[in-house]
């Protein structure tokens, strides 16, 4: 018997072992949940909007949005001047901007963290932000190259020695030839390759932000196989991080939670109206729901549990108060593959504009809308989410083509799709049936709804057959790249405010252009607008791109904007902004006593 | 017994060879590529490029390698000795970073979460033994009486309710109606009732038959029969002389069973926040973690060897004629 205990006591041991090696804190001012972990803290690195977030919390740039009305407001830098010619920003820093070591932050800090942001060891997504400053395109082109030279060098001259003379020759590169001055150390200035009329609006983005050089280089080691920089990140964890923000990074447990206490050496005091913050990891919706009802979270920042609509319907009906409804600055929209074949050589007919113009107006957005998403979003016909964007279409003269079945019938009939052997399925002239309409989309979320509603609509409107392709996250993406489907759904956020964060997507050969989409009317109005220097006047340009775009080209069927649920008690919690680019302070939150 | 530890520790890096190749070949397989984002923006094309040089995503072969000589403390042993000119403060095993999670190499996220589900899948079979054997007992000393059938029924219902229903319900009755711990919270032991009785009841019926089935057996059988003859009473013949020899097969089931506890809490984590390693299964796989895959199936494989190692040897030592 006594043997028997054994394993038992065994078991008891290791439990008690790993709940005696928890610590836990004082509770903090207030405690947020959002559903996925951060995917990291260095500034230069983000991309996702929770990084951005914690981002703005910990660190602060040369200026900073109001993220109530977007405009620019000081940071790090307490003024700036523009040149007559829109190219030359002269910043001047604070003195009483403070590291949390002590030290204070200087123009150096920031050429020290652009340059990281530009080399493309760094791996940013978003590197090509810095591009408008002049030679900064030109540097990281140079590097990628030197890299790849380097690495194609035979064994023996490959050494620690050779990996940093080709980083010293690279930083040289980078003061003789990118935009950028320190003229003392609280003076930068920045020389852009032509003039950007949000430049501002991107100095606010994480990506400008200041890094703390010896914290960094500390984790920093040289590969003598490629020659590039490696970033260990260790440097991001509490015990190491060196901030310039409101906030301090106390604690950040993997996939668990995150605990942010007053920066005292930040020099804005005033701004910070909470004393620590709590964000916790809760992966499951639901249980993010029962979290906030015992009061364990005061702020929901994602309400996306599958019961929303019936939520909403409580809160119609007075029952509730906690659901908060913020529209996005994002586009749901359907792809249409622009590309002549598919893959296989087979022939696409969505390369055709008509037969897409055709798709569109065949499709009810307000049925997908009311009937079978229920969360409340806006029909959209634009790409640019209507009013979000100041100056652009202040008019609301932007329309694209909406519902009306007569018109799509015609226009694929002018196609050359006519119903020509009776049997309902329009066909060419060559007599060949419309291919079977493939719907791509990811699986594992609504999508895979909004695919059945539009078949069926398209269906009975155009007698076109159709076929939803349900594929797993990575697959759906592969193919989007390739260009192996005919529609596929997709969705876009805004990064800054300008149109051309939605409208730079359907440029020739972009990046996120996974439509194959290449229109040269569509380009050169776009490289018009690069070059115009009055304001109203780039608006108006841009303003005709997107037109183009939503009713004779259509490279995308836009469906509706998205829309974000924040939930709180508005007698307990305040602060929360509700405009579109969502972007929150959790200095600025505060649970009310 | 002695003998019997060695030659199955002297297995063990085999048996992690062969599942580390497996996952390789499997995980490489993977469609789509591991460097790119589901969503939202993509770097330029020579990011994505260095990206993959840099992890060795170009090459199979190089990464295999590499990867197994890093994870192995090959590598380690290498620079310690000086071969390589590469000056690293890397752990001896070290499983690589986390392509997704940034921030994070393999090491830490194993460090920090393989702990919480080895308490919770241990809390959980401990939970499953009491449960099981009470009700196995009741079970055994008055078949198909109403308390046998009653908890019959239980252990139906504990197999085959899915712990997202059980899950949810227990939630809303303990935190959220009666008030009774939180939501959402781990840290404290009151945490892990809740998802440790979740997790424990499909074992725990399962334990709970086992035992049953042992005790009617073992009951009925000639030295049952000398005890009482004795005049022992009954407490003592239950518990000292039947139970034990009736426990031995829910002890062998114990090896398996915590494996499966540690391993296959995966919704138990997502409807309790529980932070354990259960989920990186799971998501690392999909969205092609390559390092998070291998680190964790390789970590995983070890600690199921030496599981089953310590109770094998916990047997022999309770009941020395399973050695033969």
């Amino acid at each position: 018997m006594i043997k028997l205990l054994v394993p038992i006591v065994l078991l008891l041991g290791a439990i008690g072992g790993v709940v005696i090696s928890d610590h836990p804190l004082p509770p903090s001012s207030y405690t947020f949940a959002q559903t996925t972990d951060l995917f990291t803290l260095d500034p230069q690195r983000v991309s996702y909007q929770q990084d951005i977030r914690m981002s703005f919390a910990l660190f602060e740039g040369l200026v900073r949005w109001d993220n109530e009305t977007y405009e620019i407001l000081p940071g790090v830098a307490e003024r700036w001047e523009v040149s007559d010619d829109g190219l030359v920003y002269t910043f001047h820093l604070r003195t009483d901007a403070r590291w949390s070591t002590g030290e204070p932050v200087t123009a150096r800090d920031f050429i020290y963290s652009w340059e990281r942001a530009l080399r493309p060891d760094t791996a940013a997504d978003y590197t090509q932000m810095l591009f408008h400053i002049a030679g900064a395109e030109d540097y990281f082109n140079w590097r990628s190259e030197a890299l790849s030279m380097y690495s194609a060098l035979p064994d023996f001259e490959r050494s620690i020695d050779a990996a940093l003379g080709l980083r010293a020759r690279s930083l040289e590169r980078f003061r003789r030839s990118v935009g950028l001055a320190a003229p003392d150390p609280y003076t930068l200035r920045v020389v852009l390759r032509s003039p950007t009329p949000y430049f501002l609006d991107l100095v606010a983005f994480p990506t400008y932000a200041p890094v703390h050089e010896a914290t960094v280089e500390r984790w920093t080691s040289i590969d003598p196989d490629s020659g590039r920089i490696e970033q260990r990140h260790g440097w991001t964890k509490p015990d190491h991080i060196v901030t310039n923000g409101p906030y301090l990074l106390k604690r950040w447990r993997f996939k668990r939670d995150a605990r942010l206490e007053r920066n005292p050496h930040y020099w804005n005091q005033d701004a910070i109206r909470s004393e620590s913050v709590t964000m916790l990891i809760v992966s499951d919706a639901n249980t993010a729901q029962l979290a906030f009802q015992t009061g364990a979270v005061d702020w929901v920042e994602d309400v996306i549990v599958d019961y929303l609509p019936e939520m909403l319907a409580q809160q119609d009906r007075g029952e509730r108060n906690d659901l908060h409804k913020a529209p996005a600055f994002g586009t749901y929209f359907w792809s249409f593959n622009c590309r002549p074949t598919l893959p296989g050589g087979r022939d696409n007919p969505f390369a055709d504009p008509g037969v897409r113009r055709a798709f569109a107006l065949a499709t009810n957005k307000r049925d997908i809308v009311e009937k079978v998403r229920r969360q409340g979003e806006p029909v959209s016909d634009t790409f640019v989410p209507p009013g979000s964007v100041v100056g652009y279409d202040a008019d609301r003269s932007l329309a694209g083509l909406s519902f009306d079945p007569e018109r799509a019938r015609e226009e694929l009939e002018r196609a050359g799709w006519v119903d020509r052997n009776g049997d309902g399925v329009p066909d060419n002239e060559a007599g060949a049936p419309f291919p079977v309409v493939e719907l791509l989309y990811s699986t594992n979320s609504y999508h895979g709804e909004i695919a059945q509603a539009m078949s069926v609509m398209w269906e009975k409107a155009l007698g076109v057959r159709t076929r939803v392709v349900p594929k797993e996250s990575k697959i759906y993406k592969d193919d989007l790249k390739t260009g192996d489907y005919m529609i596929a759904r997709g969705g876009w956020f805004g990064d800054y405010g300008d149109p051309t964060t939605f409208l730079n997507v359907h440029r020739t050969g972009d990046g996120n252009n996974d439509r194959g989409y290449s229109d040269p009317v569509f380009d050169e109005l776009m490289a018009r607008s690069d070059a115009e220097l009055d304001p109203d006047e780039r608006m108006r340009i841009l303003a005709e791109a997107e037109k183009r775009t939503i009713t004779e080209t259509m490279p995308i069927l836009p469906l509706y904007t998205y829309v974000r649920y924040y939930q709180f008690d508005p007698e307990r919690f305040r602060g929360v902004s509700m405009h579109p680019r969502l972007m929150q302070y959790l200095y600025e939150l505060e649970r009310i006593e | 017994m002695i003998g019997l530890a060695l030659k199955r520790l002297a297995q063990a890096p085999l048996i992690v060879l062969v599942v580390y190749t497996i996952t390789f070949l499997l995980a490489w397989a993977l469609p789509g590529s591991a460097v790119i984002n589901d969503e939202g923006r993509q770097p330029p094309a020579a990011v994505l490029e260095a990206m993959e040089r840099q992890y060795n995503l170009h090459d199979p072969w190089v990464f295999y390698w590499e990867y197994l000589e890093k994870a192995s403390g090959v590598e380690y042993a290498r620079a310690r000795l000086g071969w390589t000119q590469r000056r690293s403060e890397a752990p001896v095993f070290d499983f690589g970073p986390s392509l997704r999670h940034q921030d994070w190499t393999v090491n830490e996220i194993i460090a920090s979460t393989l702990p919480v589900s080895v308490a919770l899948g241990l809390a959980a079979i401990f939970f499953a033994l009491v449960i099981g054997i009470i009700a196995g007992i009741i079970g055994a000393l008055r078949p198909n009486s109403i308390l046998d059938l009653l908890s019959l029924c239980l252990a139906l219902i504990g197999v085959s309710l899915p712990s997202f229903v059980t899950g949810a319900a227990l939630l809303l009755i303990f935190p959220v109606w009666l008030g009774w711990g939180r939501v959402g919270g781990w840290g404290q032991l009151t945490d892990m009732l809740l998802p440790a009785f979740t997790l424990s009841l499909p074992f725990a019926a399962y334990i709970a038959r086992l035992t049953r089935m042992g005790m009617i057996d073992v009951l009925s059988a000639d030295y049952i029969r000398t005890a009482r003859a004795k005049g022992a009473p009954e407490r003592t013949v239950v518990l000292r002389h039947a139970l034990k020899n009736a426990f031995l097969p829910v002890l062998s089931y114990l090896g398996p069973a915590a494996s499966f506890a540690m391993t296959g809490s995966f919704v138990v984590e997502m409807v309790f926040n529980v932070p354990g390693v259960g989920q990186h299964f799971v998501n690392a796989v999909l969205t092609k973690d390559l390092f998070l895959i291998m680190g964790v199936v390789m970590i995983y494989s070890t600690l199921l060897i030496l599981m089953n190692l310590i109770v094998d040897l916990l047997l022999i030592w309770i009941d020395p004629r399973t050695a033969v």
